[in-house]
């Protein structure tokens, strides 16, 4: 007794188009976000050329990016600490489509690092990590022993950066 | 995880409706509502004078472009001048629909629910995915220009990794759903394909092509949950929620292991505790894992703890995810082949395994004779987890 | 609020964003591909329940849950309830205040949300009104092919 047809009128991109009394309209919203204390310090700090993170004074974590509180113990972070640029490759992908989905001219390569901060267990299931570009050859980032290099941050000039995560143009093999 | 259960009422799942999954639909999203909440209705052999409280689950406002989505379907899903709820945990929200359900009738408030998703994507221009922009962070994410399916990606890319799953492996999922989904009448991209033809389409985000991801869509999909009583009544073969669960992991993915889902294992835990399911890859008989993406659904299949962490590919190899294989997943066609109308597809794939347990689902009955189901659902920004298992 | 001690207000760091959807596109639905078809001819259609109601503008299904009938609406169109508005969207104030009404034609249950062309001292409820269309060429099977509502 098992279904053989469901209801819905299923239309061609040209059939909707075309279809009479179809309406079409443009939000003009805008927003403004603050980053908040912790974060603006944070980008504060990347103007400056450091990687800052904040220490859990119960349990020990270093928060990179910086938190506000700790997710595990739910108290007030409070020292703020000036972490490596380095890390190692958690993953890395090759996108070859813009966030409009056309198609790159240049693909690019974005992932994750494991920066090299203290306290965390080497292979463990948390870690202090930035999500970034990753400035290598699409085509080495699709072999095995990306996962694990070695990375470094590639700053941008002083005088170019404006307190945002661009500040770090990429992250890019070392040695 | 402690949970302390006192449930006034067991609950079944008594009708499911549906529409077609289509790109693009002509019905507004108010009548597409209407139509698969109508359907489970007539299913359930009721009307909407028997519907006491309406619980209604929608992803983001943004895809349909009407803002208060709950209200705005509130009509659609028959909740005039009754109680209504909207629930939301972004793609999690399909099985957190009757989760929500579930808690309306077993603490005996409601006897009888309407649960009603709904999703219609094809509003948005230029392109849905850009709508998806908003939900990545707007001052560490968003200046590096991120396309959704980067973070699908390098979730993909490690379970790879640490698992050692090549893309061809992977890809056999797509092959296996697109399959199933011939058999469903109700399916968006249902089709005969192999291996290479997944491999050969186009590259989107590697490791990523398009046959990888699940379509654009637009659909609804309904349940009528009710309480033990009223189910004896209108039907001899009710199926029984037996067991939910849902988690939040931390929202922070850039801080996290993302080979192996945490947020599913802990939720679905939660469920087989409440189910007395103990060893889950022996007592499920079916299962309808949640793919929105193809390596996704083997991600899920471990988190349900069907199969050990990295071998769940082993065993698609094998066949074992097969319809008539020893532990069938996404019989229905899942995301994949059915299509993927976010908060309607995790209700579809309840509402598939409603008709697998009452042996209904015509050809996609799976050879296996079963008796306990599970299916989740995944949301928000990789965290969220929802699980359901069902029995008869 | 943050627990440093050191902050100021001063250094919160904001970011502004546009929301870049383009445009959504909304299909008329199932009804309202029906309306579509009437309102550029001229006419206004409702749907009429089991239960004799006639809703207007049509709606594909009743309020208990069934496929209502679609029938022509004739009016006489009455005023239910105005409204005045004195500014835009953008709170800049407009030259020529809006009278924004709900208008029951006599043979059905409710009434359609439109703007009313009348001077502001004749406005009454309970005053008949006509819609007045714009040219045919210029309609498009939405609501707004209705101009406007105007006194008989």
């Amino acid at each position: 007794m098992s279904v053989q047809k469901f209801p819905g009128t299923k239309l061609s991109a040209k059939e909707m188009y075309s279809l009479p009394g179809l309406v079409e309209s443009s939000p003009q919203a805008k927003y403004e976000f603050s980053a908040g204390p912790t974060i603006s310090r944070f980008l504060k700090g990347l103007k400056e050329g450091k990687i800052l993170g904040r220490r859990c004074p119960r349990c020990g974590r270093i928060y990179v990016p910086p938190r506000d509180y700790c997710e595990f113990c739910h108290v007030p972070l409070a020292d703020w600490v000036e972490v490596p640029d380095t890390g190692r490759v958690e993953t890395a992908v090759v996108s070859y489509i813009s966030v409009k989905r056309e198609r790159l001219e240049k693909p690019e390569v974005v992932g994750v690092i494991r920066l090299d901060v203290p306290g965390y267990p080497e292979d463990g299931y948390e870690f202090a990590g930035l999500f970034h570009r990753i400035c290598m050859d699409p085509e080495e980032a699709k072999k095995d022993k990306t996962i694990g290099m070695k990375v470094k941050a590639r700053w941008r000039p002083p005088e170019q950066r404006t307190g945002s995560i661009l500040d770090i143009e990429c992250f890019e093999p070392v040695g | 995880m402690v949970t302390n259960l006192f449930v006034k009422d067991r609950v079944a799942i008594v009708g499911a409706g549906m529409t077609t999954f289509m790109r693009r639909a002509l019905e507004t999203p108010r009548e597409l509502a209407w139509e698969a909440a109508k359907m489970a209705l007539d299913q359930a052999g009721l009307t909407l004078k028997d519907i006491d409280c309406v619980v209604i689950g929608s992803a983001p406002d943004t895809f349909d472009g009407v803002h208060m989505k709950g209200e705005y379907l509130a009509d659609g899903s028959g909740a005039f001048n009754k109680p209504m709820t909207r629930v939301y945990v972004g793609g999690g929200t399909g099985v957190f629909i009757p989760v929500s359900a579930w808690w309306h009738v077993a603490s005996g408030l409601c006897r009888t629910v309407l649960a009603v998703g709904e999703e219609k994507m094809s509003p948005a221009h230029p392109h849905p995915q850009y709508v998806f922009r908003y939900i990545w962070d707007p001052i560490l994410h968003r200046p590096l220009e991120p396309n959704l399916i980067w973070i699908f990606a390098m979730e993909m890319r490690r379970y790879m990794a640490k698992c050692g799953a090549k893309k061809e492996d992977i890809a056999l999922v797509s092959v296996k759903n697109k399959r199933n989904a011939l058999d469903n009448p109700a399916a968006q991209l249902a089709a005969n394909i192999t291996v290479d033809d997944v491999l050969k389409s186009e590259l989107l985000v590697w490791p990523v092509n398009e046959l990888d991801i699940s379509p654009v869509t637009d659909g609804a999909a309904a349940l009528v949950i009710t309480n033990e009583n009223v189910a004896r009544q209108v039907t001899d073969s009710p199926v029984w929620i037996e067991g939910l669960g849902f988690t939040l992991e931390n929202q922070h993915w850039e801080n996290r292991e993302l080979a192996y889902p945490r947020y599913l294992n802990y939720a679905a835990r939660m469920a087989y505790k409440m189910a007395g399911i103990e060893r889950p890859w022996k007592e499920i008989d079916v299962a309808e894992p949640y793919d929105p993406f193809d390596y996704k659904e083997l991600h899920h299949i471990e988190g349900l703890m069907l199969a050990r962490p990295c071998e769940a590919w082993k065993l698609l190899k094998e066949g074992y995810f097969d319809r008539d294989g020893e532990l069938p997943t996404s019989p229905s066609g899942g995301l994949l082949g059915v299509g993927n109308p976010i908060a309607a597809a995790g209700v579809m794939k309840v509402a598939e395994l409603f008709w697998q347990l009452r042996y209904e689902a015509g050809k996609r009955q799976v050879k296996k004779p079963v008796h306990r189901a599970v299916a989740n659902a995944w949301g928000d920004l990789m965290q969220a987890g929802t699980v359901i298992v069902l029995g008869n | 609020m943050s627990w440093d001690k050191d902050w100021r207000t001063s250094e919160i760091i904001f970011w502004p964003e546009r929301e870049e959807v383009d445009k959504y596109v909304y299909t008329p639905g199932i009804s309202g591909q029906e309306l579509a078809k009437a309102l550029m001819d001229g006419r206004v259609l409702g749907i009429k329940c089991k239960d004799g109601q006639v809703y207007v503008p049509p709606k594909t299904y009743c309020p208990d849950f069934s496929q209502g009938e679609l029938v022509e609406i004739r009016g006489p169109w009455r005023l239910l309830h105005y409204t005045v508005v004195y500014e835009d969207l953008y709170g800049n104030r407009l030259q020529n205040p809006i009278v924004i009404g709900i208008i029951k034609p006599d043979d059905a249950s409710n009434g359609l949300i439109h703007i009313v062309n009348a001077e502001l001292e004749r406005l009454r409820p309970g005053m008949e009104l006509k819609p007045v269309f714009k040219p045919k060429d210029q309609r498009k099977g939405i609501i707004t092919d209705i101009d406007h509502f105007e006194p008989v």
